[in-house]
């Protein structure tokens, strides 16, 4: 279990981290989600102990990592791809990092073997492509069979198949019982992966919430329907116990599906000039969750038309 | 691509001891061998200081012997090391530059998130390869330079003054410099910066300072950290205005004391 309460960074004036506050559960993939910057990888690095907290605390599971005797065997920490010497091997890395731990050197095989790294065990890391180091910096997170795992943006540069790997591991750690936090700025991925959202945006909490939870709120379809008389249908679709907004001759209706819209239409004898179901997607949720908070924020494109 | 295979068996519970210093020194020992450029900063030690001390023996031995050059036999006998020392630097600023460079650094203290830890395990494995280096190469290029000094009727042996001494104290210099390139590795974290500002300071304004007039200048020669670091490391000097060995060792360990101390604080300050 991770456990922050107030954490805050500052870099001079700028907050990276802002008063977080978030209980991370084990037995599940807790997804943290945020746009770039968001101040998702600053959190993470406070949790291990690389940044220090300019207030507020982080614990894993009770204690402050720095105060873990074997931190390894507490949290394994997926940080930077390229936390490695590219000189050294794929085994040297591990087995650096196992000595430190007194984790026994037949763990770095075995770990090398789960993410299927064996075969190039003896090779130089800076030959890595950038998903190998991926998986080798998953290989050492796994290194000290940690009940605590934090992946930062696990899925960067894998390919499809990489990715299914990751969501697959993350999600029969969380099923071992293990405490899984993984970051993403993609929602459509942690959609797949977990099963709770911390949704952080420049340096806040804006959502904590169950994954499910998140669709059903945020990700509501809509009927929409155009028509030259949209006064009436409105008026009509509305005694129906319909919630409906007008824009011109364009309607966008909730609580009622789209063949009792026709038929109430058809009904009255009004014309329609289109009549379909909009989804909007979980990267629009997000998007719209987010959208104060983006940190360099594009020039909005002309409104995209459905 | 193999499917994840998570019914791997789990390790047996930790140890007693946890990340403590003693497993620190082990993973900063397999560390500092499982690159190439440890091999390679120790080779270049060893050959630069064994081989350009022969050399030179061999060079000026005849005229050594004829009381030629009105220099102290003695102080030619270690001669290579004032161009191995460059390695040392190099060793010991890349013990932490490289660790900043490439981001390792961060392994590191997830693996040992104790910074003060982290930083005694570097400094005993760093200081310990060195003066065993630096013991080795003055042992070689005793052995190699005496072969043509004996020649001439002029040789050292281990029982002359200061020979002894100056061999170990060789492989003490050598340490103390990999320690001070370090600090100011960790402080720059920059390894052409930490290489260069302690070269700088050994080489040039080690030299520089001798121009000062008056005692000034005579003191601030006698304090630079090279000047009085290195005179333990030769039976004698070419320069009579250094302080005595043991003297100026204590200053030179004083100087990277502080430093080192100053490194240790801002390690312990700033975010990796």
């Amino acid at each position: 279990m991770i456990v922050a309460s107030g954490l805050t960074k500052r870099y001079g004036d700028r907050v990276a981290v802002d008063r977080v506050s978030f209980t991370v559960r084990p037995g599940r993939v807790t997804g943290f989600l945020g746009p770039n910057g968001a101040g998702k990888s600053t959190t993470m690095r406070m949790v291990i102990g690389l940044d220090r907290p300019t207030e507020g605390s982080v614990t894993v599971d009770g204690i402050r990592y720095l105060d873990c005797p074997a931190p390894l065997r507490a949290v394994g920490a997926l940080l930077e791809a390229r936390a490695l010497h590219p000189g050294r091997t794929a085994w040297a890395h591990l087995r650096w990092m196992a000595a430190s731990n007194g984790i026994p050197a037949s763990r770095v095989d075995e770990v090398l073997g789960m993410v299927g790294l064996e075969a190039v065990a003896g090779q130089r890391v800076g030959r890595f492509s950038l998903g190998m180091g991926q998986r080798l910096g998953i290989a050492a997170a796994l290194l000290g069979d940690p009940p605590v795992v934090v992946l930062d943006e696990p899925v960067n540069g894998l390919d499809p198949e990489g990715i299914r790997w990751v969501r697959t591991l993350a999600r029969d750690l969380a099923a071992e019982g293990r405490t899984v936090l993984v970051s993403s700025h993609l929602m459509a991925e942690m959609a797949l992966t977990a099963d709770h959202l911390i949704v952080i945006g420049r340096g806040r909490v804006l959502a904590d919430l169950p994954t499910a939870d998140f669709i059903a709120e945020h990700a509501a379809s809509y009927v929409r329907v155009r028509t030259p008389q949209p006064a009436e249908l409105a008026a009509l679709l509305q005694r129906s116990g319909a919630d409906v907004t007008r824009d011109g001759d364009e309607l966008r209706v909730q609580g009622v599906d789209t063949a009792a819209t026709g038929e109430l239409a058809a009904g009255a004898g009004l014309v329609l000039h289109e009549l379909g179901l909009v989804r909007s997607s979980l990267e629009d949720a997000f998007m719209t969750l987010t959208a104060g908070s983006v940190e360099f924020a594009a020039a909005r494109p002309a409104e995209v038309t459905r | 691509m193999t499917a994840p295979a998570l019914t791997a068996p789990r390790t047996a519970p930790a140890p007693a001891g946890g990340a403590g210093l003693p497993r620190a020194l082990h993973a900063e020992w397999i560390k500092l061998w499982t690159v190439r450029s440890t091999g390679w900063s120790v080779a270049a030690m060893v050959a630069l200081g064994a081989g350009l001390t022969t050399l030179v023996c061999a060079l000026v031995a005849p005229d050594l012997a004829a009381g030629a050059t009105g220099e102290p036999v003695g102080a030619f006998i270690t001669w290579g090391l004032l161009f191995a020392q460059v390695t040392a630097v190099v060793l010991g600023a890349l013990t932490v530059t490289a660790e900043y460079g490439t981001g390792m650094i961060r392994a590191t203290l997830a693996a040992t998130p104790r910074r003060g830890t982290v930083l005694a395990a570097k400094a005993l494995v760093l200081s310990g390869t060195l003066f065993v280096a630096g013991v080795v190469t003055a042992v070689l290029g005793w052995l190699g330079g005496n072969a043509f000094l004996s020649a001439e009727g002029i040789g050292l042996s281990l029982g002359d003054d200061g020979m002894l001494r100056s061999l170990l104290g060789s492989g003490l210099y050598m340490a103390g410099l990999g320690l001070l390139a370090m600090a100011v590795g960790l402080l720059l974290r920059s390894t052409a910066a930490a290489v260069s500002v302690v070269l700088a300071l050994v080489f040039l304004v080690g030299n520089l300072v001798m121009l000062l007039p008056g005692s000034l200048g005579e003191w601030l020669t006698k304090l630079m950290p090279g000047n009085a670091g290195s005179r333990i490391a030769t039976p004698e000097s070419f320069n009579p205005m250094l302080l005595d060995p043991w003297p100026g060792f204590a200053v030179f360990a004083a100087e990277v004391a502080v430093v080192l101390a100053v490194a240790a604080v801002a390690f312990g300050r700033r975010d990796a």
